[in-house]
Parts: structure tokens; sequence; C-alpha cells
């Protein structure tokens, strides 16, 4: 039996001058899932449908396998981090306290309490006064005291310094620890991906180009010099450098490498593809005609599932 | 010395190795357990501990414990999580003799291709003994 905590299923949101979808993908409990693309792709259009915020003009979502709307039992089960908090700003972290446990049966007072002293932030002072990545660690701290099985965060560490930024992705590995708990998390920041995730959505302008196992996607990218060009059919080359030697970029390497051992092509050496530069890649090949790419990636997946 | 888990373990996975990173693991955890730095009902971090140490997934870490623990080196149970397993001293010694009869078999084949005597190898292996011996104690002689 599948255990799906988000599927989503043709969802498409139109606001003038902008789409997003339709998307088509199931997390499963247990995974991390990055979501990345440039500003303006539709990321936080994303969180807000995945959050109930907003919904979608087609298609369908489901959220712990219900496809019930706004319900606050949901809600209640979901730690958001918004990429604004609207409406926090007046208050204190003392009055966000009070409220979070008003309206959060499971939230820990105590857990909260103790990490806003660890930060040292004022109980008094109002959130909108607070820097901007202080602010994010009281709505993550706020987030986490809820107990949440569903984490969703947007642009968790922007403006965060290292230090702290460091201590939340091994809270969140931790988090994560019994494998019964879930995170979707947009950032821009690669090494964040590269640490946490177990599973890449990649969103341009609004267009849904898939969701990609990390390791796999990683591990099939590779860049080649040969002692000379390759035949145009080598499956997985997506380009070639003339020069000497011969460099060429892979996204199927297991693939391209077998074929050259048999053109008798001597590979001369090999290096890994930084994985920056393997979702560029995969961005800049599908802006061709219906966002069809050329050619294939490995790790491609429409839902995360158990091997 | 042996390795707890309350540390992180010695393993490092690489992108310049074409092996694919679940058999990275799989080797390097196999090789601290033959090499007894893993002791039996030793615990194994899990696997989401594992890939967060690791910058690695956790498809990757839990491929390499089911590939562990079909191999009969780790076990994991319900809640328990997973711990190194009792290996018996055949099994131990099959798994260390295996590589080196390995690299033996094609270091000797190497030596048939080049047109060496069976008394030339005995004599090549014997000098190959005798110069590890420079750096590191050869046991059982």
């Amino acid at each position: 039996m599948t255990d799906v905590m988000l599927g989503l299923k043709g969802v498409t949101k139109t606001y003038p001058g902008f789409r997003l979808g339709p998307v088509d993908l199931d997390i499963e409990r247990g995974y991390i899932v990055a979501v990345v693309g440039p500003n303006g792709s539709g990321k936080s259009t994303l969180f807000r449908l995945l959050m109930g915020l907003t919904h979608p003009d087609a298609g369908q979502i489901r959220r712990f396998g219900a496809a019930t709307g706004d319900d606050i039992a949901i809600a209640s089960r979901i730690g958001y981090v918004p990429e604004r908090a609207i409406g926090h700003d007046q208050m204190s972290a003392l009055d966000l306290g009070t409220f979070y446990a008003h309206w959060y049966p499971a939230f820990d007072r105590e857990r909260y309490d103790a990490a806003i002293d660890a930060m040292g932030i004022e109980w008094g002072k109002a959130f909108g006064k607070l820097s901007k990545g202080m602010q994010r660690r009281v709505s993550y701290t706020l987030a986490m005291a809820t107990d949440p099985e569903l984490l969703l965060l947007d642009e968790l560490t922007d403006g965060v310094d290292p230090f702290a930024r460091r201590e939340m992705t091994t809270d969140i590995a931790g988090f994560m620890e019994t494998g019964e708990r879930t995170v979707v998390f947009a950032t821009h920041n690669m090494d964040e991906v590269r640490r946490l995730a177990d599973y890449v959505v990649l969103l341009v302008n609004g267009r849904f180009l898939g969701m990609y196992e990390k390791d796999a996607l990683v591990h099939g990218w590779r860049r080649a010099w040969l002692e000379r060009q390759p035949d145009s059919e080598t499956p997985g080359v997506v380009s070639v450098s003339a020069g000497e030697p011969v460099e060429v970029v892979s996204s199927l390497w297991g693939e391209t490498a077998r074929s050259l051992a048999a053109q008798g092509i001597v590979i001369e050496r090999t290096a890994p593809v930084d994985l920056t530069e393997i979702l560029e890649r995969v961005m800049n090949g599908a802006e061709g005609a219906d966002g069809e790419r050329p050619w294939p990636v490995a790790g491609e997946t429409r839902s995360v599932r158990m091997p | 010395m042996s390795v707890t888990s309350s540390g992180r373990l010695p393993l490092v996975v690489s992108l310049d190795d074409p092996e694919p990173m679940y058999r990275q693991i799989e080797h390097q955890v196999r090789r601290l357990i033959l090499g007894g730095q893993l002791s039996p009902g030793t615990a194994l971090p899990s696997v989401r501990a594992l890939a967060s140490d690791l910058a690695c997934s956790v498809i990757t870490t839990r491929r390499a414990y089911q590939e562990l623990e079909s191999g009969g080196f780790i076990r994991t149970r319900q809640g328990m999580g997973t711990v190194v397993a009792e290996l018996s001293e055949g099994a131990r010694d099959a798994f260390r003799r295996e590589p080196v009869e390995q690299a033996i078999r094609e270091a000797v084949r190497e030596g048939i291709d080049a047109g060496m005597t069976g008394a030339e190898l005995r004599e090549v292996f014997e000098k190959a003994i005798v110069g590890e011996r420079g750096h590191e104690e050869v046991s059982g002689d």
C-alpha cells in the first residue's frame, strides 16, 4: 500500500499574466522534497495550494489521502512557514506563542519558549521589528512546535546566517528520523538541496519540469573528455564542445560510456557535473517547443515511491 | 578501535567514483564489519541520519542497508533500528579471503599471459611477501 501525503493531479492555477501547471506528482510519507526554480516560477503559489490557502482552477489536490478542501483538521497537521508571515508583524514572540497555543492543540509551549530564549529574542519585541533571519527562525520554531506530520517550508533560510542555517538542516534531518513525516521545501540554496533532499521538483515560469530522484540525477550526469568526436547518435550526450580533447556532457552516463566503448573511443577523464549546472541544463533543455526535452534525464519520476 | 553509533560512521562517498553511491556505502560498511571496527550488536545510524551525514538521499542509504541485510551483515528490527549482525567465523573468513584470492587469481592470470612458469610465479609471490614485510608485519609465520 502506498502512503501518499500529497497527491497532485493536473493542478493548474492562473493569475493575470501567470499560470502554474499542470502539476502532476505524488509525494509519499518519509521523504524530503526540494522545490527549485528561478524567482517567479510559482513556488510560493504551489505552497499556498498545498496549504489550502488558495484553490486550483483545475485538477485535484489530495492531502493525507483526502481530497477535502480547507479543513482545519488538515491544516493543524501541517507546519507551514510562508515566504512572508502575514499578520505577524504587530505581534510579539509572546503573543505568537499564546496565539498558536490556542489554535494548535499539539502546540508545545515549553519547547517554543526554550527555543525563543535560546535565540535571545526579546519576548515583547514585535515580529515585524526582528531581522529577516530572526523572523524566519521564529516562524520555523512556531511550525515545529505544532509537532506537524508535514512541513511546508517556503524559502525557510532566506536571510538566515550560515550557522543557524546549518542548525536548521540538522534539525530537519532529526525531525525526519522516524520516517513518519514529510518535508517539502523551496530554496535557492543548492547546498541545502544537496544536504537535505531525496527528490527535486523543478519549476520554471510556472511550468512543472518533473520530479527527480536526487542521487540518480546527480550520478547520471557526467562530463567527459574524449580523444575524438563521438557518433552523433551516442545516447545520453547533451552537449559536445569541439577541441582537444573533445568535451561532452552526458545525462545518462552509463549508456554513454557503453556506447563510447563500442565505438572504440578512449575516455581520457571524467568529472561529476554540479547540481546547479544539471538543473540549469534541464531547464534550458525544456525551453524548446512544448517543453519537450530532446534527451532523457536519469532519475526522473512522477511519483515518490518506496523502492 | 571500535566505532559506536553515537559517532558518525567513517564513510566517504564520492561522485568521482563510478560505483553507485549505495554500492560505495555497502562496500565500506562491509569492510568496517569484516575488519572488526563495527562489532556485532553495534547500532547503526538510521537511514535518514546516514543520508544526512553523507548528503545523499534515504533512497540510497535504504538500498545500501537492504543489500547489507540480504548479505547477512546487518539486521533491522521494527522499532529497534539496525544493528551489526553476528557473523560466523567461517563466513567472516570467507569474506576476508575472497577479495585477496581474487586479486591473486588475477595476478596469476597476468603472469600466465606474460608467459611465466609456476616456479617463476611462486618466486614473485614469495618476493612480494618479503617486500611487504618491510612496511607491515605479515603474521602467521
